[in-house]
């Protein structure tokens, strides 16, 4: 009685997936009735039919970037990548949400779906289009897009406390260590391990919430924040590349650390409310060499101190070497500082604790980085980060199409461009008691009730973040 | 009644894994054994899922409980299964009745790493968080991991307190309307080539990550500020080695080894700094690293020869001691033969330490010692040989022996000329070969006038016979005389030794092939001796198919 555990049940869906995504990409250019379709939808039916089988019912859904089937979220590698953000895209097109596989499928409906899918994209309402089409095929069913679960459902005043707690718990553990570290503790790495992967299951489950959780700066302590928001940024970022748990742990670990060296930078310094002198600044630079050396000489050599000696030295660098340290040789960046730089350029821009002492608005550091992007800035991970964090990140001030003031409450995964908001002056232009509005939401014509028409530096009118979103 | 039932099928399943965890720490995966408990422990799971869907266990310090049901306990530190999952934070664990054999296996695997011998970085709960298991959920408590308590409460207050003075709503709300509208961030979408790009990153990226981080190293080398910045880089650079030799790595240690020696010869690099380097190629030949390499090359691992080569040339002689050390304590026999490669390489450089390795207590290791110096084989590597024929242990004098053979220097010949006398009739016959090997006219006649002597002729037949083998090594005129008069010479008394006299100046004539011997052997072939007409006949036949 040693049947099919679940998890080996679904280790074949990533397959199914991939599959799907070749086909509507063989479809495309073929006829449906081609022998490399066909042979297509054979190996595609060859592998899905099994499942439903022994499922018994089927349902591949997206939600957010990420397929699950049966509510299971499906891991790919990386080599899937392009497939699955293809068919995420093909989707979203088309409005499609989900599919329903009722009973085994025969190849005949497979390919009427394919046509019906392949035509449906040049009509006005292709999810109308592509369900009547397909609404003969009894054995399976199409659903509409909707947004990510809604958390009002399950409890979203639980789930931010959950998450509001986690990610203080994170910065409070990050302290310690930090200090401990600094007087020369040694410390292992067990419980870092254990505080990062409860963020990476987070970032899995509540993406946007911990991302968020990074906007409010206004904390004494500033750079244990800051270590915890690089990481979680890091993190997120990693996630959206689809990398495993383990590479995505091992990120955070590595982002966490990333400014060790400032341990032996004076408090003065790191502190200090002005700006600082050429001195002061010359002293900042070393950070990366002293960096290095806290996490050799509390480490060793590991491939994981390997790791976040190389990320400490280089996270300065940038893309086009144009950052510090200069160095003799040719460097090539680390794909982790890639990553990990482009979180902390953002964090750090966005405060007024780490090298800048005037903070800048998100959305003001994110046209910033996009005038960066492919010369400081991995362009392509920069793409990846926008998606991410949305083009108007949490905390940006806002003013909407019906003239209420608003501060970005959260980012939504499917429309960048339609947070919820949390209202702070009404239309009439009263101030209120807050209240959050969603822009995703439409009127029965079909239109948006709110739209953001402009962004506004909340630091310039004095706004404390932290007051509105904690 | 079903409510005793299931408490019941739980212990047993406790009671199941502590077995299994017993059974794991003791067989490997290939022992019948492994399977068999598996399939036991799997039994006891599916016991309890008869009676309910989901097992939980509540897990406190040195107990657990189902339900309110206690059904394990222990009030030992060491193999408490209560306590192993405890200190980690685990308060609860759930198996769903859908827990498979595989899980099962899984699960047993992280149950029986012994957190207390073995270096891991990751606790109970990263390995169950890694499994990822499709039917096991835990609770935990994160509490232990931070040190102060309720940072959360005193960060949040602080941060609403900063605000300096009333916000600026009104203002805020005024500017609104001047601002320009929202400029659109024109979002570039990913194509497929940004996709593969990055996929390709990805691949490239999962390479070792030594060599960056050595460039890394020397960076910092170059950009060091103080004294105490140079001890690091000398510090890390000898963890690297260290690192790489323990992974078996030698590529890469030879790498270090050169980018050092790189700055080392170079001119512009000042003196202190070059001091600081040559510090890691001490280190490189340390009592540790060379026991590493030494563990290294015992582990069967096939080395080429040129890269062991290349590792031995940036030793220095400190090496030679531990070398010394370690090979006497090697198991296989490739890895004592690079060490002795090694040291004949490096005794060059310090005759005088290697020639310590003489008087180690291990006869085997003096033996190891005699051959590398015989190798070396200069002067200084003679005079220490000679020092050694005395030792107790036959088999190094046999080697000494052997080796002062094969320098063949003048010096020798005294010392083998004495070692003729050894009690020991091995090292005697050895003598006589060394003497034989070097093939000198001064070694002809130390075996000449041995053979000649009137106390040789009571040795043993076959010791005899050995010296008689060497002199034919010789076949000049004044030894074939010798011979032709041994083998003529007639004696009524003691007249068994003198006919073995004579079967070895057979033996040895027949060895030379000497022609002009071959009348005096017909005759002897008719000899009544039997022994002596056996010899003469060989030595003809020899001669005869020579010809
Ligand atoms: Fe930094
Ligand atoms: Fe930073």
């Amino acid at each position: 009685m040693t049947g099919k555990g679940k998890e080996e049940v679904f280790a074949g869906a990533k397959d199914i997936i991939n599959q799907l995504a070749v086909i509507i990409r063989t479809a495309a250019i073929h006829d449906p009735g081609n022998i490399a379709v066909t042979t297509a939808v054979d190996k595609f039916l060859a592998l899905l039919n099994p499942l439903i089988a022994s499922e018994g019912e089927l349902t591949l859904e997206l939600g957010g970037e990420f397929f699950y089937i049966n509510e299971t979220r499906i891991r790919y590698p990386l080599e899937y990548l392009p497939n699955f953000d293809f068919l995420v895209r093909e989707f979203k097109k088309r409005g499609l949400g989900s599919i329903v596989f009722k009973d085994v499928i025969k190849a005949v409906d497979m390919q009427t779906f394919f046509k019906a899918f392949i035509s449906s994209v040049f009509s006005q309402t292709p999810f109308e289009t592509f369900s009547e089409d397909v609404g003969n095929i009894s054995s399976l069913n199409i659903g509409k897009l909707r947004r990510v679960k809604d958390e009002a459902e399950v409890g979203e005043v639980d789930i931010r406390r959950e998450v509001k707690k986690s990610y203080f718990n994170a910065v409070s553990y990050t302290k310690g260590v930090i200090n401990k570290i600094k007087s020369g503790e040694k410390v292992g790495i067990k419980k870092a391990k254990r505080v990062v992967e409860g963020m990476v299951d987070l970032i899995l489950e509540q993406e946007q919430l911990l991302v968020g959780m990074t906007a409010i700066k206004d904390y004494d302590e500033y750079t244990y924040h800051h270590s915890v928001n690089v990481s979680i940024l890091s993190v997120a970022l990693g996630q959206r590349l689809g990398l495993s748990k383990k590479v995505l742990t091992e990120i955070g670990l590595v982002a966490l650390f990333h400014d060790i060296g400032k341990i032996e930078i004076p408090n003065e310094i790191l502190n200090k409310p002005t700006s600082f002198t050429d001195d002061e600044w010359s002293i900042m630079k070393r950070h990366p060499f002293w960096g290095v050396r806290a996490i050799l000489r509390q480490r060793g050599f590991d491939a994981m101190s390997m790791r976040s000696a190389i990320v400490a030295f280089e996270h300065h660098m940038n893309f086009d070497f144009s950052g510090y340290p200069r160095t003799r040789k040719r460097f090539e960046l680390d794909f982790y500082s890639k990553i990990i730089s482009l979180a902390d350029q953002y964090d750090g821009m966005t405060s007024s604790r780490v090298y800048s002492r005037i903070p800048m608005s998100p959305d003001r550091a994110l046209s910033l980085m996009m005038e960066r992007a492919g010369k400081q800035l991995d362009p392509i991970l920069f793409k990846f980060f926008i998606n991410m964090i949305g083009v108007f990140p949490v905390g940006t001030l806002v003013m909407l199409d019906t003239k209420e003031l608003g501060l970005v409450y959260q980012s939504e995964a499917m429309f960048l461009d339609r947070p919820k908001v949390l209202v702070i002056i009404n239309g009439k232009g009263e101030k209120v008691d807050s209240y959050i509005v969603d822009l995703t939401e439409k009127a029965p014509g079909g239109n948006f009730l709110r739209t953001i028409v402009k962004t506004m530096d909340p630091n310039k009118y004095k706004i404390n973040l932290a007051e509105y979103l904690l | 009644m079903e409510l005793v039932e299931d408490i019941k099928a739980a212990k047993d399943v406790v009671h199941a894994l502590l077995k299994a965890r017993k059974t794991f720490r003791m067989y490997p995966e290939t022992n019948p054994m492994y399977e068999r408990i598996i399939e036991d422990a799997h039994a006891k799971f599916r016991s309890f899922f008869d009676y309910r869907d989901e097992l939980t266990f509540k897990i406190k310090q040195n107990e657990l409980f189902c339900g309110s049901e206690q059904v394990y306990h222990s009030p030992q530190k060491e193999d408490n299964i209560a306590l192993f999952f405890f200190k980690d934070g685990l308060r609860e664990l759930t198996f769903k009745k859908e827990f498979s054999h595989n899980e099962l296996e899984e699960f047993l695997k992280i149950l029986t790493v012994d957190f207390d011998k073995e270096v891991v970085d990751d606790d109970v709960v990263t390995l169950l968080w890694e499994r990822d298991f499709h039917n096991i959920r835990y609770v935990v408590d994160e509490s232990f991991l931070t040190d102060e308590e309720d940072y959360e409460t005193s960060a949040v207050e602080e941060a609403k307190d900063k605000t300096a003075g009333e916000d600026d709503l009104s203002r805020a709300y005024a500017d609104a309307f001047k601002e320009e509208g929202v400029k659109e961030l024109s979002i570039v979408p990913l194509t497929d080539k940004d996709l593969h790009t990055l996929v390709k990153e990805l691949e490239k990226d999962a390479y070792n990550k030594m060599d960056k981080l050595l460039l890394i190293i020397f960076e910092m080398l170059y950009q060091a500020e103080s004294k105490g910045d140079y001890e690091d880089v000398v510090h890390f650079l000898n963890d690297a080695v260290e690192f790489s030799i323990r992974h078996g790595d030698l590529a890469t240690v030879i790498g270090i080894m050169k980018m050092t020696r790189e700055v080392i010869d170079d001119p512009s690099v000042s003196d202190e700094v070059k001091k600081y380097l040559g510090l890691v190629f001490s280190f490189l030949g340390s009592e540790t690293e060379i026991k590493l390499l030494g563990e290294f090359l015992d582990s069967g691992v096939e080395i080429e020869d040129k890269v062991l080569t290349e590792y031995i040339s940036f030793l220095d002689k400190n090496a030679i001691q531990p070398f010394i050390t370690i090979l006497g304590e090697l198991k296989t026999i490739p890895a004592r033969k690079n060490v002795i490669n090694a040291l004949i390489f490096l005794g060059k450089k310090d005759i005088q330490s290697l020639a310590k390795g003489l008087y180690d207590s291990r006869w085997y290791v003096v033996r190891n010692i005699i051959y590398i110096l015989g190798k070396i084989g200069d002067k200084k590597a003679a005079d220490y040989l000679v020092k050694t024929v005395s030792h107790s242990d036959v088999r190094v004098r046999k080697e000494v022996i052997k080796a002062l053979g094969e320098l063949g220097t003048a010096g020798v010949l005294q010392t083998l000329k004495e070692c003729l006398d050894d009690p020991e009739a091995q090292i005697r016959t050895s003598t006589a070969r060394a003497l034989g090997s070097i093939h000198s006219a001064a070694a002809k006649s130390i075996i000449l006038q041995r053979v000649a002597d009137a106390n040789f002729m009571k040795s043993d037949f076959n010791e005899k016979k050995e010296f008689y083998e060497v002199l034919s090594h010789w076949p000049d005129s004044d030894v074939i005389e010798f011979l032709m008069k041994s083998l003529k010479k007639k004696s009524f008394f003691r007249r068994a030794v003198n006919d073995e006299n004579r079967a070895c100046a057979a033996y040895c004539l027949g060895l030379m092939g000497s022609k002009d011997a071959l009348p005096l052997l017909y005759k002897i072939r008719d000899s009544k001796n039997k022994f002596l007409r056996e010899y003469a006949y060989t030595a003809i036949k020899r001669i005869e198919h020579d010809r």
